[in-house]
């Protein structure tokens, strides 16, 4: 019999690790060398000025307080969301479901476009806020708006994948000891999806921190107003590089420590000391 | 004290109990046994409203907790039942110290703190596990854990208490220990228990009655010897490992009847009704004996000598099971040291011998 000779049979395994090395250090080179070569951008004379300009001290505050706003309005509203979701079953479902993650793969100039609209005075929601005084788009609420618009699914779908791996002997144990379905949620579902949950709020506030193409398009960019962190880096680059590279830098911490409370977060779990 | 009414759930397309009637005494442990899938939990969670099902009526102590009466419609929360359910993982709540998944059904009762401290302790007392009210669950082992949900759900003073499979989530090497410690506990308490498991000899040290499950209703229903010496059904006979033919009966003579399976004539005790039916014969693996002459002494009892071969043995650890070609096949146990002393081997010509009252005969409905 004749033998197949296949591409994996004429690599040794040397040559295999050797190229998977490679590849692996390209990759990291390309993801690190650009985040590392920001920093080497800092001049220690400047950066006490430039905190002490007031563009860059607004569009700081107004990102921590927009994307803050954010993240609470989505956490209100998603993580019932989520526990109804994951708990009923109702005709439609997978449609509503596929529709409320829509907005994470959505581009955001398109999400800016879709709230521009929605929102606009003559647009379907714009009326209401026209009564009540309010024009939305180019104010802070567009900002809070177009944040949580983009950014709150993140923490639905963790806080859905958080109660849907719940163990569901440990809740009918509640459910079999209290007539009270809030004190079983509060007592015994949030509790042990409070890691989801956590790091689902974490992600939602990365991606509100760093909204840029939904805020440009639906509030604008208005110093003071809506421009946040990401626009005045945009507006910076031109006028005062420094400045732009000074909040890309606290924008890099801030996601970095997200990311390794998230890591913690996944890390730890009840019972884990098997 | 448990009456369900032909009750029926469908998950979807699959129906998964089916027009299931079914009555536990008073302080009786009843085992639901059957294999994976047959609606055991289903059963247990329509009895407890975790799940509701689509007709029929559940009662307990003579009320009507799920169903209809008349044109009203009840189904009481699962906490408003009184009944404490064990569940098949250990499902203690992971975030909470031993003391509080034990108190966790006391407080929604709304005792005194004074009065839920004395309770638990009591509890923790009665599966002695007190030492450990400060732990976490994940401190404890499978058993340990599994008194302690045992506990926590006396704790409401529940008439009934449903376990589903409380044995799985034991170290295999411990289940043998536990299941006698769980017995003792059961025995004590004095309520009604239904026991769920898939396991034969469990069903059978812990329960005063068994009800066998299979496709959604119950088989048969009865005390062990009931059940074992008795099946009443292909399935039940077959799920309990008894050999079971398909056969006819011919005729009655000299107050025995006499049935024909594969061609070889049979004796079994008395029952006109069934000449000239189709019929199921089963037998228990332990009334068979195999010798190697034709001439087997049944001391005086009536019984039936079958030569065949023997065309399989396969070693267990104190047994082997031996299967014996007789133009049907039977299946028994031999301990390995008579197979030694009898110097049985694969191939050899046997008698396979029982008594006639060991063969348990009823009519074959499947064909109808």
């Amino acid at each position: 019999m004749k033998r197949k000779r296949t591409f994996g049979n004429s690599l040794s395994d040397k040559m295999v690790i050797l190229i998977l090395g490679l590849l692996v250090l390209t990759y990291f080179l390309f993801i690190a060398l650009p985040i590392i070569g920001i920093f080497l951008k800092i001049e220690p004379g400047q950066v006490n000025a430039q905190l002490h300009n007031a563009a860059i001290i607004d569009a700081i505050e107004l990102s921590l307080f927009t994307s803050g706003t954010a993240t609470l309005i989505a956490f209100v509203l998603t993580v019932p969301t989520a526990y109804f979701m994951t708990t009923r079953n109702f005709p439609g479902k997978s449609i509503l479901d596929t529709l409320m993650d829509l907005p994470i793969v959505l581009p955001p100039a398109v999400a800016g476009i879709v709230l521009l609209y929605a929102f606009a005075p003559k647009g379907l929601l714009g009326p209401i806020f026209n009564r009540l005084g309010l024009i939305i788009p180019g104010s802070t609420i567009a900002v809070i708006i177009a944040e949580t618009f983009v950014a709150s699914p993140f923490l639905l779908r963790s806080a859905k994948i958080g109660f849907e791996n719940m163990d569901k002997d440990v809740i009918n144990s509640a459910k079999m000891l209290s007539g009270s379905r809030l004190r079983v949620f509060f007592t015994i579902t949030f509790p042990l999806s409070i890691r989801a949950i956590i790091s689902g709020t974490m992600m939602t506030w990365a991606r509100a921190m760093g909204e840029f193409g939904a805020t440009l398009m639906f509030a604008g960019n208005l110093p003071g107003i809506t421009q946040t962190m990401p626009l005045a880096i945009y507006v910076l680059l031109y006028s005062n590089p420094f400045g732009g590279v000074m909040l890309a830098i606290i924008l890099i911490i801030i996601s970095f420590s997200i990311l390794i409370i998230i890591k913690l977060l996944e890390q730890k779990r009840f019972g884990a000391k098997k | 004290m448990i009456k369900v009414d032909s009750i029926t759930k469908s998950f979807g397309e699959k129906k998964v109990i089916e027009n299931l009637s079914l009555e536990v005494e008073n302080e009786e442990i009843l085992s639901l046994l059957g294999p994976n899938g047959c609606g055991k939990t289903t059963l247990l969670n329509l009895l407890s409203g975790l799940l509701r099902q689509d007709k029929g009526s559940v009662y307990l102590n003579d009320v009507l907790v799920s169903g209809s009466t008349g044109a009203k419609k009840v189904h009481l929360k699962p906490s408003e039942r009184k009944i404490g359910y064990v569940f098949q993982t250990t499902s203690l709540f992971p975030h909470m110290r031993i003391q509080d998944n034990v108190a966790y059904g006391l407080q929604s009762l709304h005792f005194t703190e004074q009065e839920i401290k004395k309770r638990t302790n009591a509890l923790l007392d009665f599966v002695g596990l007190q030492e450990y009210a400060k732990f976490y669950p994940h401190q404890l082992s499978g058993g340990q854990k599994q008194r302690i949900a045992l506990a926590r759900s006396l704790a409401t003073e529940p008439q009934v208490l449903l376990l589903d499979e409380p044995v799985s989530a034991v170290d295999p090497q411990l289940r043998e220990s536990f299941r006698l410690e769980l017995k003792n506990y059961l025995q004590a308490l004095k309520i009604t228990v239904v026991y769920v498991t898939h396991n034969l000899s469990e069903a059978f040290i812990m329960s005063d009655r068994i009800a066998v499950m299979g496709n959604g209703h119950i088989e048969q229903i009865g005390n062990r010897t009931e059940i074992f010496d008795k099946p009443t059904s292909s399935y039940v006979s077959q799920f309990l490992g008894i050999n079971t033919f398909k056969g006819k009966a011919v005729k009655t003579d000299a107050g025995l009847l006499e049935i024909d399976v594969d061609g070889k004539l049979l004796l079994a005790p008395q029952a006109p009704n069934l000449v000239g039916k189709d019929v199921i014969a089963t037998i228990k693996p332990e009334d068979i004996m195999l010798s190697k002459s034709a001439d087997f002494n049944f001391n005086g009892a009536q019984g039936n000598s079958v030569e065949g071969v023997i065309t399989e043995m396969v070693q267990m650890r104190s047994n082997a099971q031996v299967t014996i070609d007789a133009g049907f096949l039977v299946k028994t146990r031999l301990s390995l040291s008579s197979i030694k002393n009898l110097g049985f081997s694969i191939g050899d010509k046997v008698y396979v011998c029982f008594n006639a009252d060991a063969l348990n005969v009823f009519a074959d409905n499947s064909s109808e």
